[in-house]
């Protein structure tokens, strides 16, 4: 499943990138982000409670970040079990670019289920991941556009 | 299934008491219950609405049907009332899952867990319905807020729903065989407010069609239907279904609904 998109945020591209690179935004801006703690530069540790209609399950797992082109954009990657519930990974491709008055935010993600989420919610993955990206991206930019940032 | 408490209040006072926390309404239990089995939630309390009689029974006057959270579909569709006060309604609720959901699961249930494919809320949106919680009420519309989601708080119970009668009515829905939720679903509804058309099954949730309504207000007919392109952009695809598809199988349903008011 891909999901692509792009989103509009009244700051300057530095200021959106370090907002990128800032654990505590990505903490705030994730739905249902719990914790998230940076192993190393490029890796990072992370719960997160996922809860869509009757299913609520926590996944533990890692985030990585790759294709580093500051500011430019890049790729982030996490992969999370999420026990008797089954697995997730995804990933996004995120691009900025400079437009008047701010920064463009372009982004392609792709998510995957598998375990018995896969095969119950099988109707409903598209439109969750839809869903979530759309939360983290409106979060993101409303955080990243605060002045106290 | 993970362990939990279990309890029975006898009214909605004593159930809205009892919740806080990792605690769940057990309504029909069509969708919890199985959630509760796979393990893909835990609970500590269960609340069970079973014996709450507040929240049971039809009651139709010269202008309304009022339905209680708790009452199953079945009892909906097999109504004398509700099939001679709306009968869009009664179609629609004997069209849910099959006899064993029908006959377990409520009106509440659905419309608190707002299923995508889930058929009631495009009664309430087209039928423009009030929705009575324990604390206020509000409009169908402003209920229903996405994907599995309503206006209810957290510890905040459905009550009852108020249908305003319409002039006519009508439900078309186009099911998956094996699961038998909807891939989509219509309801075109002629009330005091207009005409209405409500969507389920095709989007992240129920919506509604102005430009279907529009031509329709004008000349309800199939004819006023030809040349209304829905937009697939937003609807949900999987493998049983595109969104294109989705989109075609929408002005079909809507046809058809219109067709057998006409």
């Amino acid at each position: 499943m891909d999901i692509k998109g792009e989103q509009f945020i009244p700051v300057p591209r530095q200021q959106v990138w370090a907002a990128l690179n800032n654990i505590d935004v990505l903490k705030q801006a994730i739905p249902g982000c719990d914790s998230m703690t940076r192993l190393s530069d490029t890796e990072i540790e992370a719960t997160v409670t996922a809860k869509v209609g009757p299913v609520k399950a926590t996944f533990k797992g890692q985030v990585t970040l790759s294709d580093l082109d500051p500011p430019n954009g890049y790729s982030i990657r996490g992969e999370g079990k999420g026990g008797v519930a089954g697995f997730a990974k995804g990933g996004a491709k995120v691009r900025l670019t400079d437009a008047p008055g701010g920064t463009t935010l372009q982004y392609d993600v792709d998510a995957a289920v598998g375990g018995k989420l896969a095969q119950i919610g099988a109707r409903l993955i598209e439109g969750t991941a839809r869903k979530l990206a759309d939360e983290f991206f409106v979060a993101f930019t409303k955080i990243a556009s605060d002045p106290k940032e | 299934m993970y362990a939990f408490d279990y309890q029975r209040p006898a009214s909605v006072k004593d159930a809205v008491a009892l919740s806080g926390d990792e605690t769940v309404f057990l309504a029909g239990g069509q969708t919890l219950i199985p959630t509760l089995k796979q393990r893909l939630r835990q609970a500590s309390v269960m609340i069970d609405l079973g014996a709450i009689p507040e929240l049971r029974g039809i009651t139709v006057t010269a202008d309304t049907v009022t339905i209680g959270a708790m009452t199953c579909h079945a009892d909906v569709a097999m109504s004398p009332d509700v099939r001679a006060a709306i009968p869009g309604l009664a179609s629609l609720a004997g069209q849910i899952g099959d006899l064993q959901v029908r006959n377990c699961g409520t009106l509440g249930g659905s419309i608190a867990n707002n299923d995508p494919a889930a058929d009631y809320p495009a009664a309430l949106v087209a039928l423009n319905a009030v929705v009575h919680t324990n604390t206020r009420t509000l409009p169908a519309e402003d209920f229903f807020t996405g994907m599995f989601e309503t206006a209810l708080a957290p510890g905040e119970l459905v009550v009852k729903v108020v249908f305003p009668k319409p002039r006519r009515s009508a439900f078309a829905k186009f099911r998956n065989p094996a699961s038998r939720y909807a891939i989509a679903g219509v309801f075109v509804a002629e009330t005091g407010d207009g005409i209405r058309v409500a969507v389920i099954g095709a989007g992240p949730g129920v919506f509604r069609i102005p430009a279907m309504e529009e031509v329709l207000t004008k000349d309800f007919s199939v004819a006023a239907l030809t040349g209304i392109a829905v937009d697939a952009d937003g609807l949900n695809e999987d493998m049983h279904a595109t969104a294109a598809y989705r989109a075609h199988l929408i002005g079909v349903l809507a046809a058809r609904a219109v067709t057998s008011l006409t």
